[in-house]
Parts: C-alpha cells; sequence; structure tokens
C-alpha cells in the first residue's frame, strides 16, 4: 500500500508547489506593478486638446471654476475659445459619453479637467481617459478607492476640499458672536451632497464647546436662494426669537436667509461659505459675519494646467509623491476686518496665477476616514 | 350630483383641513412638553404674522400660476415659465439699473419692459405652435431653455442685486401686516379673474377647452385665441419674475428654478382639469395656498422637507382623480 500513499503524498506536493507558483505568479506581478512604473509607458502629446467637465455655467461656483480654466489657457498664449467645454448638466451618463465622444474625436491627444457629477462615475472616465492614452485630473467627485498613483501617469491629479474644519471654524465665529448662548438653525445644501453633509458636521463639532446654545433645527435648502427664504420663514415661524444665529451651508441660502430676516424686521448674525464676490460685499458690510473662499478660479485653473502639463510632458505625475497627486484645495476666511483687503487682492483684480506652481496653494494630501 | 359638489369644494376643503391640521401637531408637541396650549390660539402656524409668511412665499407661485391656468384651460399647456420667468428678470434688473436704478426714475420703464419681454415668450410660443402645428407642451419646454439660455448668456452666471429701497418696499413696507407685494398679487388676480370671466377671450378659453371643433365651427378664430392666451400668459410669468425680484433682490438665471412643478401642481391641485374648459383663477389661487401651506406647515411642525415634495405629489395624483371621472375618457396618453 505504501506506493498508493507515496503516490498521493506526491501529488499533493505538486498541487501544493502548483498552487503556490500559481499564486506568486499573480501577486508577484502585481506586486511589481505596484512598485515599479506601468508597464504601458504613457505617451505625452505637442498640442493635446484642453478640455473642461463640469455641470453648467449657471451656477456661480463653477462659473468661477470654468473662468478659471480660460484664464489658464489663455496664459498658453491661445483663445480662450481654445478650452473645450463639455456640460452634463447634472448627468452622470452625459458626463462618460461626452468624454468618450471627446477622446474618440481627438484619438487619445486630451488633456482633460473634470468633476464627474458624482463619484462612482469618476472611475469609468479615468478608466477609459487611460486606456485612450489621455491625461486626466479630477475635482471633487471620486470614490475612496481610486488613486491617481494606480494609473501610472495618465491620471495626473485629483483635488478636493476638506469642508468641515472650515465650516466648524466659521461655526466659531458665529457661536461667539451669539455670546455663547441661544438658539442656532442650519440651512443646508441639498441633502446628500458629500459639502452639505460637511458643512453640518462643521457645526456639530463647534457646538459641543458651547453648551448652552442649542442646534434648533437643520434642513436642507438644496443650495438655493428662493427655497432657502421659504424654510428660513418657517423656521422664524417654528422658533421666532428663539433664534439668535443662522449657519448656511453656502452663500446663496445666505441671501435668501438675509431677506427672510429683512422682511421680518430681525437682526441676527449670520455666517456662510463660498465666498462668492457680492457675499464678501455682505460681509463688508457687516451683514454677514463670516464666509469662507475656496478660490473655485484657481482650482478650476489648476486641474486644467496640471492635466495639460502632464500631457506635454514637462512633469511626470509617477514620480511626484502622493501628497502631489491627491490633495485638498486652498481655504481662506473672510470676515468683517479682511473683507475689504481680500476683495482688493482676490476679487476686484483677479490674480495673475502662476499656472506652473501646481501645489503652492494647496492644502496637504487628502486623508481619508 | 354629490360627487359634483365635493368635487367643486374638495380643493377648498383639503385647504381649510390642513390649516387646521398643522396647529394640531403643535399642540401635540407643547402638550408632550407639557406647555399650555390652546389648540389655534397659541398656534404659531395660525397667526397672522405667518399667513404673511406664507402669502409672501405664494405671491410669485400665484402670478405664474395663474398664467399657465388660461393656457390649461385652453387644453394646452406652457412649460415655459422657468425660462420666461428667468429672463424676465434678467431684463428687468439690467433695465432698471441702466435706467436709473431707482423706481422713481425713468427705471419704472423696466417693469413694462420686463411684462413685454413676457409677453413676446409667449406670442412666440402660440406662434410656433399654431402655425407649425406643434404640440404646446414641446414648445413651450423648447422655449423655456431657450429662454433660460438668453438669461445665462446676458448674465455670464453673475446675479444681480436690485437695492433700491423704493422697489424693494414691496416686501418692506407693510400695509396691514402684510407687505405691499401681497396686494399687488391681489390686484393681478382681480384682473386675471376679470379677463377670465368678463371678457369675450376669457369665455373664449373655455370654447376651446370645452371643444376645439365646435368653438371653430361657430366661427371662432381659434389660433387666433390660442396665440392671445400665449401672450397673456407671458405677461403672468413676468408678473411672476418682478415679484421673485421683489421678494429676494436678485436677479440670476436660477430666479425661474421650480417654478414649473409648483405651478403647474397647483393649477392641478386647486381643480382644474388638464384637459380644459374646467376650473378658473379662483381655482389657482386655492391651489397656490395649499402648496404653500405645506411647504411652510412642513417646516413649523419640524417634518424632513423630502417629505413635502412627497406629499405634493400625492396630493396632485389625488387632484386628477377626483377632478374628472373616468369613464368619459376614451383614451388616456
Amino acid at each position: 500500500m505504501s506506493f498508493i500513499k507515496r503516490f498521493i503524498e506526491a501529488e499533493t506536493a505538486s498541487r501544493r508547489n502548483f498552487l503556490l507558483a500559481g499564486a506568486y505568479g499573480i501577486t508577484g506581478a502585481a506586486a511589481l506593478r505596484m512598485f515599479g512604473p506601468s508597464p504601458i509607458m504613457a505617451m505625452t502629446y505637442d498640442e493635446p486638446t484642453i478640455a473642461w467637465s463640469y455641470r453648467n455655467r449657471t451656477n456661480p461656483y463653477w462659473n468661477e471654476i470654468v473662468s478659471g480654466g480660460e484664464a489658464f489657457v489663455e496664459s498658453l498664449g491661445k483663445s480662450k475659445d481654445d478650452l473645450t467645454h463639455l456640460i452634463n448638466e447634472g448627468s452622470s451618463e452625459k458626463s462618460l459619453a461626452d468624454v468618450k465622444a471627446l477622446l474618440a474625436k481627438t484619438d487619445g491627444k486630451l488633456a482633460l479637467a473634470i468633476d464627474t457629477n458624482d463619484a462612482p462615475n469618476a472611475r469609468p472616465v479615468v478608466e477609459a481617459c487611460v486606456e485612450a492614452g489621455a491625461f486626466v485630473s479630477t475635482l471633487w467627485n471620486k470614490t475612496d478607492d481610486l488613486h491617481p498613483w494606480d494609473f501610472g501617469d495618465n491620471y495626473v491629479s485629483h483635488m478636493s476640499w476638506s469642508d468641515e474644519g472650515p465650516a466648524e471654524q466659521t461655526a466659531r465665529i458665529l457661536l461667539d458672536a451669539m455670546g455663547g448662548k441661544g438658539g442656532v438653525v442650519h440651512l443646508g445644501g441639498i441633502a446628500s451632497n458629500n459639502p452639505a453633509i460637511e458643512r453640518l458636521n462643521g457645526l456639530k463639532n463647534a457646538l459641543k464647546d458651547y453648551p448652552d446654545v442649542e442646534l434648533l433645527d437643520a434642513q436642507p435648502a438644496d443650495w438655493d436662494t428662493q427655497k432657502a427664504n421659504q424654510v428660513m420663514q418657517g423656521f422664524i415661524t417654528r422658533y421666532g426669537d428663539e433664534i439668535t444665529g443662522v449657519h448656511c451651508a453656502n452663500d446663496t441660502i445666505g441671501y435668501g436667509v438675509l431677506e427672510a430676516l429683512r422682511a421680518e424686521g430681525m437682526d441676527v448674525p449670520i455666517v456662510t461659505y463660498d465666498g462668492n464676490p457680492q457675499a464678501v460685499d455682505l460681509v463688508a458690510e457687516g451683514k454677514i459675519l463670516a464666509t469662507v473662499f475656496t478660490n473655485p478660479h484657481w482650482g478650476g485653473g489648476i486641474t486644467a494646467s496640471l492635466a495639460y502639463h502632464a500631457a506635454v510632458g514637462h512633469f511626470k505625475p509617477s514620480e511626484e509623491p502622493a501628497e502631489h497627486r491627491e490633495f485638498y484645495g486652498p481655504t481662506i476666511f473672510i470676515t468683517p476686518a479682511d473683507a475689504q483687503e481680500f476683495k482688493t487682492n482676490y476679487l476686484d483684480n483677479v490674480p495673475t496665477y502662476d499656472w506652473t506652481d501646481f501645489w503652492g496653494p494647496s492644502n496637504g494630501q487628502i486623508m481619508y476616514k | 350630483m354629490i360627487r359634483d359638489i365635493i368635487v367643486k369644494w374638495a380643493p377648498l376643503l383639503v385647504l381649510v383641513f390642513l390649516v387646521l391640521l398643522f396647529p394640531i401637531f403643535e399642540w401635540l408637541e407643547d402638550f408632550r412638553a407639557g406647555k399650555d396650549h390652546i389648540y389655534l390660539l397659541d398656534s404659531r402656524f395660525f397667526s397672522v404674522r405667518n399667513a404673511s409668511r406664507i402669502a409672501v412665499a405664494a405671491t410669485p407661485g400665484l402670478m405664474v400660476a395663474i398664467g399657465v391656468t388660461f393656457i390649461i384651460i385652453m387644453g394646452s399647456i406652457d412649460l415655459s415659465m422657468e425660462g420666461s420667468v428667468s429672463i424676465s428678470a434678467v431684463i428687468f434688473a439690467f433695465a432698471f439699473l441702466a435706467l436709473g436704478g431707482t423706481l422713481l426714475s425713468w427705471a419704472w420703464l423696466a417693469i413694462p419692459a420686463a411684462m413685454l419681454v413676457g409677453a413676446g415668450i409667449g406670442f412666440v410660443n402660440g406662434l410656433v405652435h399654431v402655425v407649425f402645428r406643434i404640440p404646446s407642451f414641446m414648445v413651450s419646454l423648447a422655449m423655456g431653455f431657450v429662454g433660460t439660455g438668453l438669461a445665462l448668456v446676458l448674465t455670464g452666471g453673475d446675479r444681480i442685486r436690485i437695492e433700491d429701497e423704493v422697489f424693494r418696499s414691496l416686501l418692506t413696507v407693510r400695509w396691514l401686516n402684510f407687505p405691499i407685494m401681497c396686494y399687488v398679487a391681489l390686484l393681478a388676480l382681480l384682473v386675471a379673474w376679470f379677463i377670465q370671466s368678463h371678457t369675450t377671450l376669457g369665455r373664449n378659453f373655455y370654447a376651446i377647452g370645452g371643444g376645439e371643433e365646435l368653438a371653430q365651427a361657430s366661427g371662432l378664430n381659434v389660433a387666433r385665441i390660442r396665440v392671445l392666451g400665449f401672450a397673456l400668459a407671458g405677461v403672468f410669468f413676468a408678473l411672476g419674475a418682478l415679484m421673485a425680484v421683489g421678494r429676494i433682490g436678485i436677479a440670476e438665471t436660477a430666479t425661474g428654478n421650480n417654478f414649473m412643478f409648483i405651478s403647474i401642481a397647483a393649477v392641478v391641485v386647486g381643480g382644474t382639469a388638464l384637459w380644459g374648459g374646467i376650473g378658473g383663477i379662483p381655482n389657482t389661487l386655492v391651489g397656490i395656498l395649499i402648496v404653500y401651506v405645506i411647504t411652510n406647515g412642513m417646516v413649523v411642525i419640524g417634518l424632513p422637507s423630502w417629505l413635502q415634495d412627497g406629499v405634493l405629489g400625492v396630493l396632485v395624483i389625488t387632484a386628477v382623480v377626483l377632478s374628472t371621472s373616468r369613464k368619459s375618457i376614451s383614451f388616456v396618453k
């Protein structure tokens, strides 16, 4: 019987070896790919098409983003019409379809800056670009498991903003102005939007240090002035003079809140977010206590610039450290004390940025929870 | 017969029901908290101050809903309101600032200018609809996009602030607790009601909605009345734009947002039938109040806002089901 036993032993051993070898083959190759450069060398182009893909220009925020993109294109000595606009109107399907169409048209000779509309859409967009040999930089939306360094050179960079910290700081300014007591209401963005969630969390974090302030209510106002006006009217009916402070998720909401307060003859401190020119004026007039400027002009320009300079080969993304591939955008606080100075420096004359200083104003590597 | 009476008065009953319903929630809340609360008397919702808030919120929507009521009575539909409101608001703001920036100068001309713009868009709507025989919903939807696009081109995505104290007194000055804009809206409402019930044009809308072939055979110039109807609707859309700017002090491309759902929901919930001939301006007033009482009441009793849209949706469907006898319709498309 021993030969049967030996046979079984031999078979088991060889199968184990085979499995081990197989496993090494797979992981080893993957490991090599992880540590070494991508086996497909990225090709660069002399005159890539430069494109920005975004929601639409109706929204002042996106208007600023795209004006930055245009300023960058002009800095190359081109006309601003040389920037191709892909407008997704809030549809991820259209966003992806437009990118694929442009990839086909340009044969992959493309430097693309994009907000993919929602996070899950970032992967198919990036993969389509990488496959076609185009260079892509993303803004705002991507899933946490998608990283530029997994795609060699072609997925150049991702920029986003963490709003929790800045929103917490504006909340502290508000809560201090309220004398650390009373009631605060929050009017938020579209409930499922990440910035809307983060900005409310910022307020909640700040409230932990102010036990005498009650969060009376928090309702979404969909980033919309008219909606915010109505929601604030409802709050005034429900809470009346209990409201001694208003925390708004952005400037557009703040405008509606101010008008609702004005109609009632109420004077309550409010803080907003985004630093739109009109809000900065209102801060200077003392009607808004504080807002946060995220410099969308720079963000829009530098995202296009990163994709372009990688595409023409001025730098090699895969040789850059991680904090140059995924990073937070800048945040600047604006209060009545510095509103005028800010206005002169940033709004009355839009600064001429050095679009090759890719990471100067950025705010460190993106951290995942 | 009884069914007819119920259908006729249902919208008003719903409104009364809602107005009495929200204070119950307030009473319950205070009761649970152990506070003294006399039903209705201590209600924050059921108060003059809140009535004026609801009225202020509802005025722009009411103007737009009145406009589309005329069209729906004819059995057509006008979906251009969002674009019409945006472009009228933006042109008003530009003209207002260019002509002096205060109502006490030539800038008042911006008001008729905005109404002309609204009428113009409506006129084109009607003309394309009648001449090229394209369904009104398609023409007006497309014209709405054109309006939004134009507004965007004019503003470049910026918002225009109207700071004039005289114009803003629409909101800031109150007579008997209600801002002036509510009285202006009331006046417009009376004019619309007069057009509907005391002019040939108004009666002809019903004639077309009740039976277009019959109206045509009786010698009515249906095409002309349709075009006039769309132009009239455009004027009311522009009035809605003026109210919206008066309320917020800002004209922008987004000024027209959300008016489509609100106005059509108001017309339908008020009991005006979508195939024409039934309903009218008083129904629309009740309808818009239902819509805004719900919006306001939900916030006042602290319900999440996603419920508001859901409740409105259910109300719209219920209203359509109630307002018609299904058996008399052979096709639904």
